[in-house]
């Protein structure tokens, strides 16, 4: 907060936080160690005619450049209940808001590379290379994963109290 | 509760002495810290994992293209990840 986020900016980063950490374990779930997994715990669905599907298609062809749905979305699609609420999610989420929609993915590959999910890795880092990051900033993204894992450990490990205080 | 005692920043010397100074004037800077945090205070046992500590901190969370605030949000979002309470 010292550096000019408010609590509605803290509040979209936990959002974005709980939510890539949720599809992560989604897609671990389902078995998907990429985004173009052989063999899914549930198949996708190929073909459907539905609205969110044609939205996220739309999407995709922008953000990843293909309009082909990633097998997360297909899979979420045979339960239309399930998909909607989480692509409505998903755009809520990642929206632009008191954070920048680019930090937010940046934020989401971070997440997803704590929480070793190899599908939002790919996922994500898809949608940040199509955005024009390359492999130095995702290596700049690793870099503060790695050194947080450091002193995540570090301070749990010996129990280490918080004393750096929001201001007031 | 901590389970071990912190050094204690006021009594260190040499190259504990010099990176304490270094951690609290960037901790001044960015969060408005007024000692030493008792994350680094814990590494003060061993001058040698602080050292090399500090040079990963200012390698990956002071230099580079992102803004300290780009960093500091995935820095954050990895700690929630990995339930860290600190």
């Amino acid at each position: 907060m010292r550096l000019g986020v408010d609590e509605v900016g803290v509040t979209e980063l936990m959002g974005v936080t709980e939510h890539t950490r949720a599809m992560a374990t989604t897609a671990a779930a389902l078995l998907l160690d990429g985004l173009d997994t052989a063999r899914p715990l549930i198949a996708p669905v190929e073909s459907v005619a539905d609205g969110i599907i044609d939205e996220i298609a739309a999407w995709s062809a922008s953000a990843l450049g293909s309009r082909a749905v990633p097998l997360l979305w297909r899979i979420l699609a045979h339960n239309p209940h399930y998909l909607e609420s989480t692509w409505r999610k998903e755009t809520a989420v990642m929206a632009a808001g008191a954070l920048a929609a680019h930090d937010k993915r940046r934020v989401a590959l971070g997440v997803a590379m704590s929480v070793r999910g190899r599908y939002m890795i790919e996922y994500t880092s898809a949608i940040l290379r199509r955005a024009g990051d390359d492999d130095r900033d995702l290596l700049e993204i690793l870099g503060v994963v790695d050194h947080y894992t450091t002193l995540n450990t570090l301070s749990e490990g010996m129990q280490i109290e918080s004393d750096i205080r929001p201001p007031s | 509760m901590t389970t071990i005692r912190l050094v204690d920043a006021a009594a260190v010397e040499g190259k504990t002495k010099e990176i304490f100074d270094a951690v609290l004037t960037r901790e001044r800077k960015v969060f408005g810290a007024e000692a030493v945090s008792n994350i680094w205070r814990c590494m003060g046992h061993s001058s040698a994992l602080l050292e090399a500590n500090w040079n990963r901190s200012r390698a990956l969370m002071q230099r580079g293209r992102f803004s300290p605030l780009q960093r500091e949000l995935i820095a954050t979002a990895v700690s929630v990840a990995n339930a860290c309470t600190y």
